[in-house]
């Protein structure tokens, strides 16, 4: 019974869905507010994300006529508990909300699904600005696939030689003993690739050509009104925290204070310089890609510095 | 009594075949009753074997006429099973079961049904028959009939030129790989002077030959045909596109399936080559170029059909990829992949199949916004894309995930860089398989109707069901894989490491142990990376989650609103004032910047894919040369 109330706590509220939601949408607000300062202008408050949500679901919700009714309120819900699921796997630390070895393989499928949820909300409203959108969607998780899956391999390597490869546990054991991966020279290529993959993944400024309001009316997301529309705001909101609380967990590891609400702090405090360095100062600086470009820039370029790492962990470095 | 079961259900099959052409070739129920009482007990038959093999680990042998061995050599044909072969088995009997049920209805509108039902339950006999028997010219004869019968199951629909032409470069490249395997079955047995696989097995124990490497490379290249492996896959998209669609299910459910059950048995038991390192890097290479070149021609397909086609292609690559690592869990990742293929590859080939029948296309540029015409189709679909793309917590999860484990932890172990890259290949391909089902979703089943399909309906319960059934196993799979690799995998995991038990009961007590065969101990997989509190969590979010929407559906402050009238612009999708018929984003118009990007690749690609069976076929003996070759060259 005790465990049960535990675990639901775990799930509910911390590290799970209250948490990951109210860490969301603060870096939200300060990825706004930071891109208005370096663009000179004054920016909303740092609560605006949170007002916003709170209008989209007071607003009405219109199904279009050729909506498949089910997948088209579905998909949000779909991507929100993945995403809320996804922090249970992610080590704050030293803690993990289920002592089992949780596994990389696990969160790189997991973090696919609120994409492929938005894809197929998208593309149930029958829009075709929405099939444009996904498509480029698609193209996207394909582009940073590749560096994604070379830096979780690098990453595994080094922290390696246990009897199953990809446990989280490991990795963040390993940074325990020997301190974070970021301070191992051989990592720094895989770390500014990862560094890279993180906008593309939550789909920010110069890799949002899944959404392009300019071009394409925010793509998949066309169609929607209301609580869903307000639902996947909230979802982008939740990746920004779970891409950087990975990047926290694969490359900052290993400080352990002991108390886990100190090491939550610290954790969300390096979370948002994640998000201000990788989302919002190169939002900042530059001007929405062409989707060819990305995939090459991300075939090429990214893939190029995490395979760089990975040679490098390979011949012991 | 058990013993006779297995041989029951092969001769039941191949009898049917007979009588359906006799008694049923005019009056359908009769050829329906004869069709589906011989498969329905032949399945029955093999099913029974369950608890004797798989639960208390026993080996039945079977001699034909009961033509014993004399003095220690076989004579006879020998039928054995042990839990490797009843596990192809039971996947061949669910397939084939699960087709003739859905037979009834798809193929009613067609000719010469007796024909097609003849063909059909001597293709299932051939396929069981292959997989069950234990003597190595029995099986190359199961892999005749069987190559035959798909080679005029292919050109069933005979009334177009494409069933044609699919059928003839089915029937040279099978026929090249048939030669293949008759050639090295020839020097197996000038090489030991018997047929009988667990004789050979006792025989070559430490004792390569030339002439049994030989024997090996081409056995290899023989069932690399059967499994459709690159390059030798040239006439698998034609075939499973052409034929009616519950052939097609039957080739990647049980055809596909005997040629990797053929490796596993020739590889692991006949051979025990399985911890050489060259045929590992042989295979692995073979299983990842597959995997590759599957997926990325199945990205630029517009066919329904020929893109399952080439996942089916793909997919098999994981599971050669994953068998050739001659690890226990990477057998057990490729076993279990290649049953979750089984299921999801069938359940998508039958969706295909009522799309087919219900709108007279598969080509995705002309179908559009199913999903609301037929619900349990298009919901059926959904599970098998996200089986196959390998999403949390259906059944491709569980199977990739243990392929992915076993590739790295060879990487980190051997330190050969090789392996790395395969898993990274292993990795992308999984997402890029995911794109062409969100493709497959965009076209078919979400989108715009078109107006020509405005009265689709779903099609009949009977065609429902095989796809409830799959899609219901598919998701049962992936939650309970502990009890499946308890109950199917581990068995046959084991079976095929520890080879004492298959010869001593087919040759004689004591023959293994004469020979110096030893018993390898196999530990169990270890999983923990999804363990049943997570899924127990999993379930209250997703229960809280349902809640919500109940929640937002009536108490939220805002309203949901439907489409009630007709033409309420209000829920009109927008077209910023485009007529609706010019603005389809049909399955063609998807992922333009990816292939932008990679024109030149596919360029090359689909120049090898040049529909001319000379140069299919010379692809396929300079593969079987370059396998022969590496053998010669790496085995140490």
């Amino acid at each position: 019974m005790f465990n049960i109330l535990w675990s639901l706590f775990y799930v509910l509220i911390f590290p799970g869905a209250l948490f990951t939601v109210a860490v969301g949408l603060l870096l939200a607000g300060i990825d706004r507010k930071v891109v208005a300062r370096m663009q000179h202008r004054i920016g909303p408050p740092i609560r605006q994300p949170l007002y916003d949500f709170l209008k989209l679901i007071g607003k009405e919700t219109i199904i279009p006529k050729a909506a498949n009714k089910l997948a088209f309120l579905g998909a949000p819900f779909v991507g929100f508990v993945s995403l809320a699921l996804i922090m249970l796997f992610i080590p704050i630390f030293g803690f993990t909300a289920f002592s089992t070895s949780a596994d990389m393989i696990v969160i790189l499928y997991l973090i696919t699904i609120p994409g492929v949820a938005l894809i197929v909300g998208g593309s149930s409203s029958g829009s075709p600005y929405a099939g444009i959108g996904i498509s480029r969607e698609m193209v996207t998780m394909m582009a940073y696939e590749l560096p994604f899956v070379l830096v979780l391999l690098t990453v595994a390597k080094k922290a390696g030689g246990v009897s199953l490869a990809f446990s989280m546990d490991a990795i963040a054991n390993w940074q325990a003993a020997n301190g974070s991966m970021l301070f191992q020279w051989a990592m720094i290529p895989a770390a500014i690739a990862m560094l890279l993959v993180i906008p593309a993944e939550v789909g920010t400024q110069p890799f949002d050509v899944a959404e392009a309001e300019t071009e394409i009316c925010e793509g998949p997301l066309v169609e929607y009104s209301g609580a869903p529309l307000g639902l996947f705001k909230l979802n982008s909101a939740m990746k920004m925290f779970v891409m950087s609380a990975l990047f926290v967990s694969l490359f900052l590891g290993g400080i352990r204070t002991g108390f886990i609400l100190i090491d939550a702090i610290i954790f969300v405090v390096l979370c948002i310089i994640v998000t201000v360095l990788c989302m919002s100062t190169i939002h900042a600086i530059s001007a929405r890609l062409k989707i060819e470009h990305l995939f090459k820039f991300y075939w090429t370029f990214v893939a190029g510095l995490a395979m760089a790492s990975l040679i490098l962990v390979w011949c012991g470095l | 009594m058990i013993q006779h079961f297995p041989v029951a259900a092969v001769m039941l099959l191949f009898l049917a075949a007979f009588l359906v052409e006799i008694f049923g070739s005019k009056n359908a129920v009769v050829r329906n009753v004869i069709a589906l009482e011989a498969a329905t007990i032949s399945a029955v038959l093999i099913f029974a074997l369950v608890k004797p093999i798989l639960i208390d680990g026993q080996v039945i042998s079977y001699w034909m006429g009961n033509w014993a061995p004399v003095s220690g050599y076989a004579i006879g044909i020998g039928y054995e099973i042990d839990a490797l072969n009843l596990f192809f088995a039971l996947l061949v009997c669910a397939t084939f079961w699960l087709s003739c049920v859905y037979s009834i209805a798809y193929m009613k509108n067609d000719r010469h049904l007796g024909h097609y039902y003849t063909l059909f339950l001597m293709l299932s006999g051939s396929v069981l028959g292959l997989v069950l028997t234990g003597d190595v010219f029995n099986m190359f004869v199961m892999i005749e009939i069987m190559t035959f019968a798909s080679v005029a199951l292919t050109a069933f629909r005979n009334d177009s030129d494409f069933a044609l032409e699919a059928g003839f470069k089915y029937l040279v490249i099978g026929s090249i790989g048939s030669s293949m395997t008759l050639a090295g079955v020839a020097l197996l047995y000038g090489q030991c002077h018997t047929l009988n696989m667990a004789q050979i097995s006792a025989i070559l124990a430490g004792r390569m030959t030339p002439t049994s490497i030989m024997a090996l490379g081409l056995i290899i290249a023989g069932f690399g045909v059967k499994s459709y492996i690159v390059p030798f896959h040239t006439p698998a998209a034609d075939a499973y596109t052409t034929a009616p669609t519950s052939i097609s299910m039957v080739f990647s459910g049980m055809v596909n399936k005997a040629g990797v059950y053929g490796m596993i048995r020739m590889v692991y038991v006949v051979f025990r080559a399985m911890d050489k390192s060259s045929v590992q890097m042989l295979l692995v290479l073979f299983g990842a170029a597959t995997m590759f070149i599957g997926v990325t021609m199945a990205l630029t397909q517009h066919d329904f059909k020929r893109l399952l086609a080439f996942h089916s292609i793909s997919q098999i690559g994981y599971v050669i990829t994953a068998i050739g690592l001659g690890s226990a869990l990477g057998l057990t990742g490729g076993l279990f992949h290649a049953m979750n293929h089984t299921l999801f590859k069938g359940l998508l080939f039958l969706t295909a199949g009522a799309v087919l029948y219900a709108t007279g296309t598969t080509n995705l540029d002309k179908v559009g916004g199913l999903s609301k015409k037929m619900p349990v189709t298009a919901a059926c679909f959904l599970v098998g894309a996200f089986s196959i793309s390998g999403l949390p917590p259906f059944n491709g999860f569980a199977s990739k995930w243990m392929v992915y484990q076993a590739l790295y932890t060879r990487a980190m172990e051997s330190g050969n860089f090789v392996y790395a890259l395969v898993t990274v290949v292993a990795l992308i391909v999984s997402v890029m398989t995911l794109a062409s089902f969100i493709k497959v979703t965009q076209s078919a089943f979400f989108g715009q109707c078109p107006a020509e399909l405005k009265d689709t309906k779903e099609v009949p319960f009977s065609m429902q069901l095989p796809m409830i059934i799959m899609a219901v196993l598919c998701v049962a799979a992936g939650i309970f894989y502990k009890a499946v690799d308890k109950f199917l995998l581990n068995p046959a995991v084991n079976a095929s490491f520890n080879v004492t038990k298959y010869v001593d009961s087919m040759i004689g007590e004591g023959t293994a142990a004469a020979a110096g065969l030893e018993n390898i101990l196999v530990n169990p997989v270890e999983f923990s990376f999804w363990n049943p509190l997570v899924w127990l969590v999993l379930f209250v979010i997703v229960f809280a989650a349902i809640a919500l929407v109940i929640l937002y559906g009536n108490f939220a402050r805002g309203k949901v609103l439907e489409p009630d009238t007709a033409n309420d612009a209000k829920y009109a999708t927008f077209f910023s004032g485009e007529q609706e018929e010019f603005s389809q984003v049909a399955g063609s118009d998807l992922f333009w910047g990816f292939k932008k990007d990679w024109k030149g690749y596919y360029k090359v690609l689909v120049g090898l894919h040049n529909g001319n069976v000379n140069d299919y076929s010379t692809m396929a003996i300079i593969a079987a040369a370059v396998i022969v070759l590496c053998m010669f060259i790496f085995m140490r």
